[in-house]
């Protein structure tokens, strides 16, 4: 196990290499003088020049390469050219709001979504598994920002019983201040012993998450469902049934455990690619995330924070995936990562 | 009865995650509720004279952060919008009165050559950071202003030195009579602050959200990304009086959709950049206020006079025929904006409505073309991708041009890559027209001017890459003499924009109208075109 663990990280780190290399490059062929956006569009040549300087962009591109990524290694990300401050601070005042976000999401995927899908595998063809199918082609095709509109007309307009939007009310934040531990609002909170604060920042986080939830949510009971109905349908579930184990134990033990291995590695790529494809939900509820922060960057040609964004999400992706495979080899006995190595 | 029990554990469970969700609901009335009045135990602040103010929370919800530069010297951007509340200038340009209001200086008088402006100020003012306003800070803010190059910092162009006379008179000396109570006025880089205090603390403390200003608020707390608020300084030189607003907050709220319904709510009390659609929707609502006011910006089609077949005035006369002003009025922008007369935004001095307008003359546009030579050919438009206005203009054009053979090809682009292809070295490679809007670092005749069509070199933002001395020379001129003849200015500035209708290197297609949103309690606001999308809120108060 840890000689695959090794492995698998030192092939990441090639697929790092890799990616920052064609990142780094394609960031500064663009035509775009990143000196020039630097001191701002009234600037003379002298400026220009100092600022090249300044910014390192005077140096031949393999090296600024190499400082770049010593940087990277070394907690210097760099300056965002937009807003002149250090890419890993932004980044990381950014960071958890996002994944508060996208584990709550996931959460209520895995929570609501498996019990749906076995019971859709369970009583195939019925009307609960027409009804749960429907439902899940819904949750992965539906346009979360049309989503996150209507959940807010319906809970926040209509029935008043969750807020428009933001991770927590102005007032709250103002009369039950809390320190920022984590970042996260929750486990900030709750640590402190904040519960105004913990009952607050959890309403607003209910329609932004279910909105994020959508698409996993689909996605899970699919996987679950078509996973279950080929290990029930295997012989050794038989053979439980013969041997008079409870119904419950082998869908819900024997059954289960055998169908969530596809599962567990779809939704993990889910979540890496959720750390930055969530702008659009995090734009309608005025999020203060990742996606939007990328999507600025972006627009405006910020070099050194798309970088750094692309190789916040390629670790997550390398690091997600190893803990998946190590996951699901802890989950089915079948797979033994050692093997491989 | 196996099966039985199984199943219903899942319900149970369906259920219990169910309830959890609406428990949670249930008490999210209360955060639904009015930002109001409840946070009264929180100000800690209390006026050591006088009143308290005790009008509770205003909060405004704007399209992007309000806050990404916190440097007063240096902010060029949205930052206006909070930073009028928390910093204070010399002077405050009246759109109501059109004259300039007086705010840290108590006075001011100008020399007959209009080269010496002398502002006695405010005694008794308090920074922030508990300093007094004097001369001296005076002179160090607008010089390190200057000296740093930032933001709007050329404005001071014309400042030649700043003396002391006194510690509350200060004096300025310019190299040419320029109207110095626009710049003094200017709604960006002229701000007066506590340059000793920003100096000690240093660019990470003032980048952390602090401010060294007068103005009425200063900073409680800042969510980067996410909210900025303001709560009221006890020391204000105005003070305070039960109805003024105790916080401000400024919510980033980038999609419309939520800025409308947070609005409808009654959760905030004023919000901006509304489509025309929204507008027309909430005005009327119980509740709800729409103002549409003039903004300072217009909407303007550069064509690329250096390359052909704008290089002749003729196919450029032609295409300010071509454009159907009123549709575009009307039915892009739904009545928020106004054709342009000359290139001065309407309400500014120095704009002049008997100056001649284009008007929709297809006839007239194939003519102008035909004597230019021009029969057919490609040309390419860029606009700002994601504004629907702008594309809607490509748009009309297009099938405009086609009627006379000419194929436009639009690309919506970002506004680095549109910008950066408008500069590109090689003149035959720029887009042969580009759709923007114009506005100016501070409200002067000649910052609108200059900025579009005057000589450039390197291109900055005469995206047309106009160049005649004469034009040059006239708002030189006017900007020279302003300060001692404004009447004389005004004529010369006329004198350009006849140059300019006759040349059109560009075409100011119409004026923005800013459209606003508020709660019909929410009182004592009036739109300041000079200072875009701020509101006063020490002015505002609810009822």
């Amino acid at each position: 196990m840890i000689r695959f663990i090794i492995k698998r990280l030192l092939l990441g780190l090639f697929v790092l290499a890799g990616v920052s290399v064609i990142t780094f490059t394609v960031a500064r062929v663009v035509p775009s003088d990143p000196a020039a956006r630097w001191v701002g569009p009234r600037a003379n040549a002298e400026q220009i020049a100092a600022a090249r300087i300044e910014l390192g962009l005077d140096k031949p591109l393999p090296q600024q390469y190499i400082t770049y990524m010593k940087g990277l290694f070394t907690g210097d990300w760099g300056t965002s050219i937009r807003t002149h401050q250090p890419v890993l601070r932004e980044l990381l005042s950014f960071l958890p709001s996002s994944l508060e976000l996208i584990l709550a999401g996931m959460l209520i995927a895995v929570v609501i979504g498996i019990p749906l899908g076995v019971i859709s595998a369970v009583k195939k063809d019925s009307w609960i598994d027409q009804l749960t199918r429907t439902f899940s082609v819904g949750g992965v095709s539906i346009p979360t920002f049309w989503l996150g509109l209507i959940l807010q007309l319906v809970f926040f307009r209509q029935l008043s019983l969750f807020p428009l939007g933001e991770r927590v009310s102005t007032n709250t934040s103002l009369l039950y201040p809390i320190d920022n531990w984590t970042g996260f609002y929750l486990l900030d909170s709750l640590l402190q012993g904040n519960f105004d604060f913990f009952k607050d920042a959890a309403l607003h986080l209910v329609l932004p998450a279910l909105t994020m939830a959508a698409y996993p949510l689909g996605l899970v009971i699919r996987m679950i469902r078509s996973s279950m109905i080929d290990v029930l349908g295997e012989e050794h579930i038989r053979v439980l049934k013969a041997y008079g184990i409870p119904a419950w134990r082998r869908v819900f033990v024997y059954g289960l455990k055998n169908a969530l291995g596809p599962t567990a590695t779809s939704l993990g790529l889910t979540f890496a690619y959720a750390l930055t494809s969530t702008f659009l939900i995090e734009a309608v509820f005025s999020w203060p995330g990742l996606g939007m922060y990328a999507s600025q960057a972006i627009l405006a040609n910020d070099y050194p924070v798309t970088m750094a964004i692309t190789f916040l999400v390629t670790v997550t992706y390398i690091l997600i995936n190893l803990l998946v495979d190590v996951v699901v080899a802890m989950l089915d006995p079948r797979i033994k990562l050692y093997q491989n190595a | 009865m196996m099966k039985k029990r199984s199943r219903n554990t899942l319900l149970l469970l369906m259920l219990s995650v169910m309830l959890v969700l609406s428990a949670c609901g249930s008490k999210g009335n209360t955060t639904a509720a009015n930002t109001g009045s409840n946070t009264g135990s929180n100000t800690g602040s209390n006026t050591s004279s006088g009143n308290a103010p005790k009008g509770g929370i205003a909060v405004y919800s704007v399209n992007s952060d309000v806050m990404t530069f916190w440097d007063p010297s240096d902010s060029f951007s949205n930052e206006i919008i909070a930073m009028h509340n928390m910093y204070e200038t010399l002077l405050r340009y009246n759109a109501q009165t059109k004259t300039f209001d007086k705010v840290l200086a108590e006075d001011y008088s100008k020399s007959a050559d209009g080269l010496t402006w002398t502002f006695k100020l405010r005694k008794g003012i308090k920074f922030h950071t508990g300093a007094e306003l004097s001369a001296d800070l005076v002179k160090k803010s607008i010089e390190r202003t200057i000296k740093r190059g930032k933001g709007a910092s050329y404005i001071w162009e014309s400042v030649k030195e700043i003396n002391v006379v006194d510690q509350y008179t200060v004096e300025f000396k310019l190299k040419y009579a320029e109207a110095l109570d626009n710049v003094v006025s200017a709604g960006y880089s002229a701000f007066i602050f506590d340059a000793d205090a920003l100096d000690k603390n240093g660019e990470d403390w003032i980048n952390e959200g602090h401010d060294v200003g007068s103005g009425p608020y200063t900073v409680q707390k800042w969510t980067k990304g996410s909210d900025l608020v303001l709560t009221s300084y006890p020391e204000y030189w105005k003070g305070w009086t039960p109805k003024n607003f105790e916080k401000v907050v400024f919510k980033t709220t980038p999609e419309a959709n939520t800025r409308q319904q947070q609005l409808e709510a009654g959760e905030v009390d004023i919000t901006n950049q509304l489509t025309p659609e929204m507008l027309k929707s909430l005005d009327g609502k119980p509740g709800v206020q729409v103002l549409k006011t003039e903004a300072f910006q217009n909407l303007t089609l550069q064509m690329n006079t250096l390359k052909a077949p704008f290089n002749n005035p003729k196919a450029r006369q032609a295409l300010a025929y071509a454009l159907n002003y009123d549709s575009i009025v009307k039915d892009i922008m739904g009545g928020m904006a106004e054709q342009s007369t000359g290139y001065l935004p309407k309400g500014l001095w120095g704009q002049d409505s008997s100056l001649f307008k284009y008007s929709y003359n297809p006839d007239k546009a194939k003519e102008l073309l035909k004597e230019a030579g021009v029969s057919g050919g490609k040309l390419s438009i860029t606009y700002l991708s994601g504004d629907e206005a702008e594309r809607q203009v490509a748009e009309l054009l297009k099938v405009e041009l086609a009627k006379v053979g000419l194929d436009l090809e639009i690309k919506g682009m970002t506004w680095d890559a549109q910008w950066d292809l408008a500069k590109s070295p090689d003149a035959s490679q720029r887009q042969d027209l580009f759709l923007l809007y114009y506005w100016s670092g501070y409200s002067d005749p000649y910052g609108y001017l200059s900025i579009a069509y005057k000589t450039e070199n390197p291109i900055v933002y005469n995206l047309g890459y106009y160049s005649n001395p004469k034009f040059d020379s006239l708002i030189d001129q006017a900007r020279k003499s302003a300060g001692s003849n404004r009447d004389g200015a005004t004529a010369l500035y006329k004198q350009a924009q006849e140059i300019l209708i006759n040349d059109a290197p560009g075409i100011s297609i119409f004026d923005l109208k800013y459209g606003y949103a508020l709660r019909d309690n929410f009182k004592g606001f009036s739109s300041n075109p000079y200072y875009a999308n701020v509101v006063f809120f020490y002015d505002t108060y609810r009822e």
